[in-house]
């Protein structure tokens, strides 16, 4: 009997040893220690043994089956350290399989500077107003001191939008200035970002629908020098750089005095196609709120000053992105749309 | 406007100031310089030469041989066709190399088999006028070898001066004008100018009146002896600097007092003048005059005329009349110089598309002191060079004017205020005088007398003379301040806030792209959705015909990208947050009703046979409309068929249309701030989404304004299930007219308030079903928060909805 014992543990081990996968294992075990396997027949056969042979065989039967179990337990370990040592090594990877395309949309780059150019004033402790594209002749000319024939009119290129010319596209986001006031009582800083409307030709830099920054500050000693620090503190802060900036006279008739803002080229050092050869890029009118402009908001020019400035947001768009025609803005191409 | 250096150089010392470093400091302190050029630097390139010698072409008659000493090594032989080319003569020589105006490059060249090293000039060659008839004439004096612009000490530089930057000011459209203002930057003397009238005989004068309020000023004077012909050198290479064409003596002078001193004028042949003189008065509605420019021209009773007698000789301001030009050698004129109403000739010269150098001048409001300034400049200016010209009369003159020179009342507190700078009044008294204003110190104030050439509308109140103190410190030079003030957060705005939340779900998970379309929407687009009967906002004057309406909804424009889109991408999801205009709800003041709008389209071909299960892009657009309001903050909505009495869009499919209703704060009051549709099947065609580009196509419009109007979502949290659930799938054969929405109700009836979650994930109609049947597959979570959901309760589950199913003329798949 003990021959027998001899002959499958033998047997038992060689297998689990030359076993190569969990499926070959539990195949051993079942072989030997299942239900019919030939170790538990083995111990099955005890009670018929002769009495003296029984406690050798069955002790041995049971070491038996242990052994058999601790080799299998042994050997799936060894596999699967072997499996994950396979795994390591990478074998069959393929780098140069595309990612799983996934969808997204976008944000259109007009909407994603502006709430850039939101967040750095809204920080600065304005609030961002909103005002009607269509408006009315008072908003956009008249309350601005530029009365009916003003040559400042004939500048604007108005879409009108009645024939008694009281209603208009707004040409600037400037009425926003005047329903502030109207609103708010001073001290208060806003910025109203907004779609204007000129009756301009399309070309490259010209679109007759584009967008506007309005900021307007009112305050009891309000003066050109925070004017200058606001608009360069802005500057610094949206091109994470010193930006050489200067200020010069402007005419714009709803401010006294009026600048313009240009900023040092940033494509050349130089003259180049962008700044026309000037290494200076416009970059935004602004000036002291013109005291007839207060007076129509309802704020006494006496006791309080401001002021006002107003940017092009494409302008900028372009800027960031290099975008060399303004056309895409409103062109609604998917190709276009999906950079941003 | 153009500017020369040299013209300037006349009325100012500009001794070492560079032309660029002046364009620098006009911008800084004045008027914004577009340009610095250098005037005709070919002259710089033409040589000034000696022809030496001068024989017959041999083998053409027409052609001269020429020798020519240009200074350098042996004379150069050269070729010329000139009539007028003859030993002795001064020229400007163009030598091998040199390019001349249109790119012209001067080589070495056989002329009938006789070399040719250069070219002798003509004054049109060198673009300096149309005279063709010859070689130009250098004056003799000239030093041989020179170039040309050198010797005749006429380089020059051009500035162009951006015209939108000095329309606030009359005084800068001549070029003393931006003298004085150098002047006052660089700290240097106005040369002084004679613009008195010389001495006038006492004949009478030819009468003028004035019959027009629009004319403040007219000034006439006779003008005798003058011998008209080509202007001298000087005059002609001013003009051409700043881009006018020389055109004879008259004309020139004309113009060079009008670009001198800004005051437009005009000179009339007098001898066709009638003798009852001048009157100026309105035209009457329906008259006509012949421009200069040969045009005839219909006036309203707007338009100003200079008449003789009753005969209109002028459109005033804007241009002379073609049947009163000054021809051949009259020597008899009469010099016009008039102060007119700049809104009356902006009006004229618009409305007639006629703007000339002189309109653009009257336009802001000329000072009506310089008409007499300008009589006198030009007189003189025509008597330096013809020392005949005499005045027969003394200037007559009508009109009710008077000198806008006044005073202002300055104060120093309030400049330092706006300003920010501590600026003594001293200092800005300096400032103020240095630009020819008066000022006078009177206790806490200046008082600043405002030179006419200002007041005229410029400077009329203090802060204007601020604007003056400022831009001679220079704004520059202010100090950056911070800004300094008690600050509350900015007011919560809702709908800012909305929009920005629909905008980062949208472009986020839901991978749809932001667009920005027009306000305007063409016709051809409104008509072929059927909606060009709809009241719009009409623009008067659009840039394209067809596109005059302004947008009632953001929609149609979206719709019209679909086809582009769709040609470039197979899945088109476009979005727009917009404004939209309601004229037929105009408020009190006439301002349309301004709608707030999100809209929504979608289009992508059919799916396939073959495609993993899909509910159709209706669907689709739901699920992210759901998704959206959720993620919004509002509950999700409740689709319904829309009610009959609701009136859909043309755009909407008449039977595959949903709202989304929506609860009101107020108990009971619902809302329907959504609309969901599929595309009119009729418009797949006009819309371009046919054949290749045929699809599914799925439309969403939110209103903003009705959305943020309904009642939030609670916030708060639902606790986490203590108590694990218990995932069922269960599959219902149902005859295909019953409505998935009943299946649902079913399910979660049948649930007796286990069922937590149904997501439907399969709909199938095919082999194994019976014809007429389709089957609708789900996931259904029984949960409880009382109990673990047991196998056996599930198992009742499943009997009750048998029942349920069975009611509704289906039954349970068995897997
Ligand atoms: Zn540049």
């Amino acid at each position: 009997m003990e021959d027998r014992l001899n002959e499958l543990r033998a047997e038992a081990l060689a297998r689990v040893a030359a076993a190569t996968d969990e499926a070959a294992l539990r195949a051993v075990d079942k072989d030997y220690n299942g239900k019919e396997g030939a170790v538990t027949l083995l111990l099955a056969s005890v009670p018929g043994l002769p009495p003296a042979e029984r406690p050798v065989v069955g002790k041995g039967a049971n070491v038996l089956k242990r052994d058999i179990q601790g080799a299998i337990a042994a050997r799936k370990e060894a596999l699967e350290q072997a499996a994950v040592e396979a795994e390591r090594s990478g074998a069959g990877f393929d780098a140069t399989l595309p990612g799983a395309p996934q969808s997204r949309g976008s944000l259109h780059p007009l909407t994603q500077v502006r709430r850039e150019v939101e967040a750095i004033f809204t920080s600065m402790g304005y609030a961002v107003l909103d005002g009607p594209e269509v408006e009315l002749d008072y908003y956009n000319f008249q309350a601005l001191n530029i009365p009916a024939d003003h040559p400042a009119r004939e500048m604007q290129d108005t879409f009108y939008c009645d024939r008694e010319g009281r209603l208009v596209m707004r040409t600037q986001t400037s009425p926003v200035q005047i329903r502030a006031m109207e609103r708010l009582a001073p001290p208060f800083r806003v910025i109203a970002p907004g779609r204007v409307f000129r009756n301009e030709e399309q070309d490259a830099t010209h679109e007759h629908t584009f967008h506007q920054v309005e900021g307007l500050v009112v305050g009891e000693d309000i003066t050109v020098g925070h004017l200058s620090g606001v608009l360069k503190g802005f500057l610094r802060r949206f091109f994470l750089r010193e930006l050489e900036v200067r200020l010069r006279p402007g005419y714009f008739p709803f401010v006294e005095p009026g600048f313009e803002l240009d900023i040092r080229c940033p494509f050349c050092d130089d003259g180049c196609r962008v700044c026309k050869h000037t290494r200076w890029v416009e970059f935004c009118g602004c000036g002291m709120v013109h005291p007839r402009v207060l007076d129509a908001g309802g704020v006494d020019p006496e006791a309080w000053t401001g002021f006002a400035f107003g940017f092009g947001l494409d302008r900028l768009v372009m800027l960031r992105y290099g975008i060399d025609d303004i056309r895409h803005f409103m062109g609604g191409d998917l190709r276009f749309l999906e950079q941003f | 406007m153009l500017i020369s250096y040299r013209w300037l150089e006349r009325h100012v010392d500009l001794s070492g100031v560079t032309p660029q470093q002046l364009a620098e400091d006009l911008t800084l302190s004045t008027c914004e310089v577009e340009g610095v050029e250098a005037f005709a630097p070919h002259l710089s390139a033409v040589t000034v030469g000696h022809v030496v010698t001068r024989e017959q072409h041999p083998d053409a008659d027409k052609l001269s041989l020429c020798t020519v000493d240009v200074g350098a090594g042996e004379p150069l032989q050269i070729v010329c066709g000139a009539p007028n080319v003859r030993a002795g003569l001064k020229v400007a020589v163009a030598t091998v190399g040199t390019v001349l105006p249109g790119d012209f490059k001067i080589k070495r060249s056989k002329i009938r088999g006789v070399e040719s090293c250069g070219m002798i000039c003509s004054i049109r060659e060198l673009e300096l006028g149309d005279e063709h008839d010859g070689i130009w004439e250098l004056p003799q004096e000239l030093a041989v070898g020179t170039a040309v612009a050198e010797a005749l000490g006429v380089a020059d530089w051009v500035f162009e001066v951006d015209n939108k930057s000095i329309t606030h000011r009359p005084d800068l459209w001549g070029h003393r004008g931006i003298a004085r203002e150098l002047a006052a930057i660089y700290g240097r003397e106005l040369k002084p100018l004679d613009t008195s009238l010389p001495a006038h005989g006492d004949a009478p004068g030819l009468p003028v009146k004035v019959s027009a309020g629009a004319c403040a000023r007219y000034v006439g004077l006779a003008v005798d002896g003058v011998q008209n012909g080509p202007s001298p050198l000087w005059l002609k290479l001013l003009l051409l600097a700043v881009g006018q064409r020389p055109i004879d003596l008259l004309v020139d002078v004309s113009n060079f007092v009008m670009l001198d001193l800004g005051q437009p004028n005009h000179l009339f042949d007098r001898t066709r003048l009638d003798a009852r003189g001048i009157e100026v008065r309105l035209a009457r509605a329906g008259e006509t005059i012949t421009t200069l420019d040969g045009e005839e021209r219909k006036l309203s009773d707007a338009d100003l005329l200079i008449c003789s007698g009753d005969r209109p000789v002028a459109l005033a301001g804007v241009m002379g009349g073609e049947d009163s030009k000054v021809e051949g050698d009259t020597g008899q004129l009469l010099l016009e110089c008039a102060s007119f109403d700049a809104v009356t000739i902006r009006r004229t010269s618009s409305r007639l598309g006629l703007r000339t150098d002189s309109s653009a001048r009257f336009e802001k409001s000329l000072d009506p002191t310089l008409p007499l300034q300008a009589a006198g400049h030009l007189v003189r200016t025509l008597q330096a060079l013809q020392p005949g010209v005499t005045l027969p009369s003394a200037p007559v003159e009508d009109g009710d004017w008077s000198d806008p020179a006044h005073v202002l009342e300055l104060r120093g507190a309030r400049v330092r205020r706006l300003l920010g700078v501590d600026l003594s009044d001293e200092r800005i008294a300096t400032l103020l005088t240095s630009l020819d204003f008066g000022v006078e110190r009177a206790g806490e104030v200046l008082r600043v007398r405002v030179p006419s050439r200002r007041a005229t509308k410029d400077v009329t109140l203090e802060q204007d003379l601020v604007e003056e103190v400022g831009r001679l410190y220079r704004y520059d030079n202010v100090p950056e301040r911070a800004l300094l003030a008690e600050v509350a957060p900015p007011p919560h705005d809702a709908r800012r806030e909305l929009v920005t939340r629909l905008q980062d779900r949208l472009a986020g998970g839901a991978a749809f792209h932001e667009a920005l379309s027009y306000s305007f929407v063409p016709d051809a687009l409104l008509a072929t959705l059927g909606l060009a009967e709809r009241e719009y906002v009409r623009l008067v004057n659009p840039v394209v015909d067809g596109e005059r309406c302004v947008r009632r909804s953001v929609v149609p424009s979206l719709l019209a990208l679909l086809e582009k889109n769709r040609r470039l991408r197979a899945d088109v999801r476009l979005f727009e947050l917009g404004k939209g205009y309601l004229p037929e709800r105009s408020d009190a003041r006439g301002l349309p009703k301004e709608v707030h709008e999100l809209a929504l389209v979608w289009t992508r071909p059919k799916p396939g046979q073959d495609a993993r299960f899909d509910a159709g892009l209706l669907a689709q657009l739901r699920g992210v409309l759901d998704d959206l309001v959720t993620a919004v903050g509002y509950p999700a909505p409740s689709w319904e068929r829309p009610p009959a009495e609701l009136a859909l869009e043309p755009w909407m499919h008449p039977g595959r249309t949903l709202v989304g209703a929506m609860r009101l704060p107020e108990a009971q009051q619902w809302s329907l701030p959504i609309f969901l549709c599929e595309l009119e099947p009729g418009l797949h065609r006009p819309l371009g989404l046919v054949n290749e580009l045929a699809g599914e196509v799925a439309i969403a419009r939110v209103s903003l304004d009705a959305l943020l109007a309904c009642a939030p979502r609670p916030s708060g949290y639902v606790p986490l299930p203590r108590l694990p659930g218990n995932k069922v799938d269960v599959a219902l054969a149902l005859p295909v007219d019953v409505p998935a929405g009943d299946a649902r109700a079913a399910i979660e009836q049948s649930g007796k308030g286990l069922v937590r979650e149904v997501e439907l994930f399969d709909v199938y109609q095919g082999p194994g079903l019976a014809e007429g049947r389709k089957s609708l597959a789900y996931h259904v979570l029984l949960q409880s928060d009382q109990k673990t959901v047991s196998d056996e309760e599930a198992h009742k589950f499943f009997k009750r909805l048998e029942r349920a199913v069975g009611e509704l003329g289906g039954e349970l798949r068995k897997e």
